[in-house]
């Protein structure tokens, strides 16, 4: 029996990408996420041609409803009888010249988020709020390219809000030290370097 | 079922009970009888000669062909192995010391008998889905015969219409290791070698994919200044070259593209770790151990299942997790969200947006080994 050799596989096809392409089709199989995603409250999302789910967020927010403390403009509830309230918060985004509380906060309509250009943006939809700076992050995000998925690979998709990885007054991520040390691949170097000088 | 059965099994009288445990009349199954000692006397039966019978009960159809045949296309007589093999498994179960021992520990017998079962069933790849199911529940049963404790073993076999991808931002990884830790606990890596599937290499800016100059332990605060990161583990190439050089088969692509070992047939030469350009393949020096609380019990047949001394292990996209739908615990893991994972068949999925969308790149792709696993940047 000759053989031919081919640059093609088994299956027939020259590259992965190649099979890919001939045998893609809109997943419709029995594997889902919709159990791993049971107890996650979610809201939909429609952005251009992408629509997805997202974590629910008011909810999470243990000081929601703001006005319950907010009941008159920002202006008025500066004195110094009334007790300091978000002290804990330290404004590390962008820098000073570029943003203050009132870039994303209305200081006369507490309980929604505050676009440019002065219109309400739902706390749900705090996404649309950074990504009037973060376009290229927004553009990845949507296709999936950013961030994480809430639950598995499987549909329906469900991906995490940029709130829910970056905390919006302090975005970036923090130097810390790796959760893992390999001591025997320490101490295997160590003896293949003595094996070497023996030599 | 066991007309087609691809190994042998050794009747210790569990499976018919009737029959084999007919001889005695007392009808007392456990513990002493006094009228089956004088039988087996009155049959006068020399060492020799039971071996010699117990084996051809044993070997029954063996020129029937099995596992080995189906891969090899060869003739072998494992006669003498099989007699070997029953005479100590006999004297394990107690079978030819006396009439009580036979039926005092049942627990040792039924151990003897899944062990018979294990040592001769055929390759995983070759199995039925009643053979995959039975193979999982012997290895459940033994497990809960010799600890106490109940295991999860999935035999799920590959969906339609799915085959898994990977890829990997390398402008987002920040050097953690939260995954490499969730993969080690995950699939029950052991824990005195400190054996690691992922490896995240400590990269130089300006250098390029220097791997030789990069370092995958380092411990100090990350991300270091004037470095990036990079992980790498095994690629589940379309094209495996581990695959092709393993001279017994246990190592193969399954239909969702998860590069599998079979640890029963893996016979630990050690050729598919060479032939992996990708460094993707680890093997157990030694019994690889896993403190008994730190077990994930959730496993599969092809994935995390405990492995032995002597055989290859390396990472299966975690199969016992991604086969439900779920992501990779590394994928969960990552705090940066520098890993995506999905169904590359399915043009919505994710992980298709990133192929056709960002600047991808796989590892040494002039190999045509073509890794299932992309980098991209931001």
């Amino acid at each position: 029996m000759i053989a031919f050799s081919s640059c093609k596989n088994d299956d027939g096809y020259h590259a992965v990408t190649d099979k890919i392409e001939a045998e893609q089709k809109p997943y419709h199989g029995n594997s889902s996420s919709e159990e791993l995603l049971v107890g996650t409250d979610l809201i939909t999302v429609k952005e251009g041609e992408f629509t997805f789910l997202i974590p629910e967020r008011k909810e999470q927010i243990k000081s929601y409803a703001c006005i319950e403390c907010h009941s008159k403009p920002l202006e008025q509830m500066k004195s110094p009888e009334i007790t300091k309230a978000h002290w804990d918060i330290k404004l590390n985004h962008a820098n000073s010249d570029a943003m203050n509380c009132a870039t994303c906060h209305n200081p006369d309509n507490m309980n929604n988020l505050n676009s440019l250009t002065g219109k309400d943006i739902d706390f749900n939809r705090s996404y649309k709020l950074c990504s009037q700076c973060h376009s290229g992050q927004f553009e990845d995000w949507k296709g999936g390219a950013h961030g994480k998925k809430v639950a598995g690979w499987a549909p329906p998709r469900a991906s995490m809000t940029c709130v829910n990885c970056h905390t919006p007054h302090s975005p970036g991520f923090e130097l810390r030290w790796p959760v893992q040390f390999n001591t025997q691949k320490v101490i295997e170097r160590q003896e293949g370097l003595e094996r070497a000088e023996e030599h | 079922m066991s007309e087609n059965k691809k190994w042998f099994t050794l009747d210790l009288g569990l499976n018919k009970k009737s029959k084999s445990s007919g001889s005695c009349g007392c009808g007392n199954s456990e513990g002493s009888c006094n009228s089956r000692m004088q039988e087996v006397k009155e049959e006068e039966l020399s060492a020799d000669e039971f071996y010699e019978r117990a084996v051809n009960a044993a070997i029954g159809d063996e020129r029937k062909k099995d596992g080995f045949e189906q891969v090899f296309d060869v003739k072998m007589d494992r006669r003498d192995a099989f007699k070997k093999l029953t005479a100590s498994l006999l004297i394990g179960a107690g079978a030819v010391s006396s009439c009580t021992s036979i039926t005092k520990d049942s627990d040792s017998k039924e151990k003897a008998q899944i062990d018979w079962e294990e040592q001769f069933k055929g390759n995983y790849k070759l199995m039925t889905n009643d053979e995959k199911k039975s193979t999982v529940d012997r290895l459940m049963r033994s497990y809960e015969l010799r600890t106490g404790k109940n295991i999860n073993i999935s035999s799920k076999n590959a969906e339609e219409d799915v085959l898994f991808g990977y890829a990997f931002n390398i402008s987002k990884c920040q050097g953690y290791m939260n995954c490499v830790s969730a993969c080690v606990e995950e699939n029950n890596q052991d824990r005195n070698s400190q054996m690691q599937y992922i490896r995240i290499h400590e990269m130089k800016d300006g250098k390029g994919f220097n791997f030789n100059e990069a370092d995958d332990n380092y411990y100090h605060e990350v991300p270091a200044e004037d470095h990036f990161y990079m992980g790498t583990q095994c690629y589940h190439c379309d094209n495996p070259p581990c695959v092709d050089v393993c001279p017994v088969q246990a190592t193969w692509k399954e239909e969702d593209g998860l590069v599998v070992i079979d640890y029963d047939w893996c016979v630990g030469c050690r050729y598919c770790m060479a032939a992996c350009p990708y460094d993707g393949r680890r093997f157990n020096w030694s019994k690889p151990e896993v403190p008994e609380n730190e077990v994930n019990k959730n496993q599969h047949y092809l994935g995390n299942r405990m492995r032995k001394k002597g055989v290859m292990e390396k990472c299966t996209f975690c199969v016992q997790r991604s086969r439900k739908g779920k992501n990779p615990a590394c994928v969960e893991a990552c705090p940066t969200g520098a890993r995506i994972f999905g169904n590359l068949l399915d043009s919505n999925s994710t992980i298709r947006w990133v192929l056709e969308n960002k600047k991808v790149f796989r590892l040494k792709e002039d190999l045509g080994t073509e890794p299932k696993f992309w980098y991209f940047m931001d």
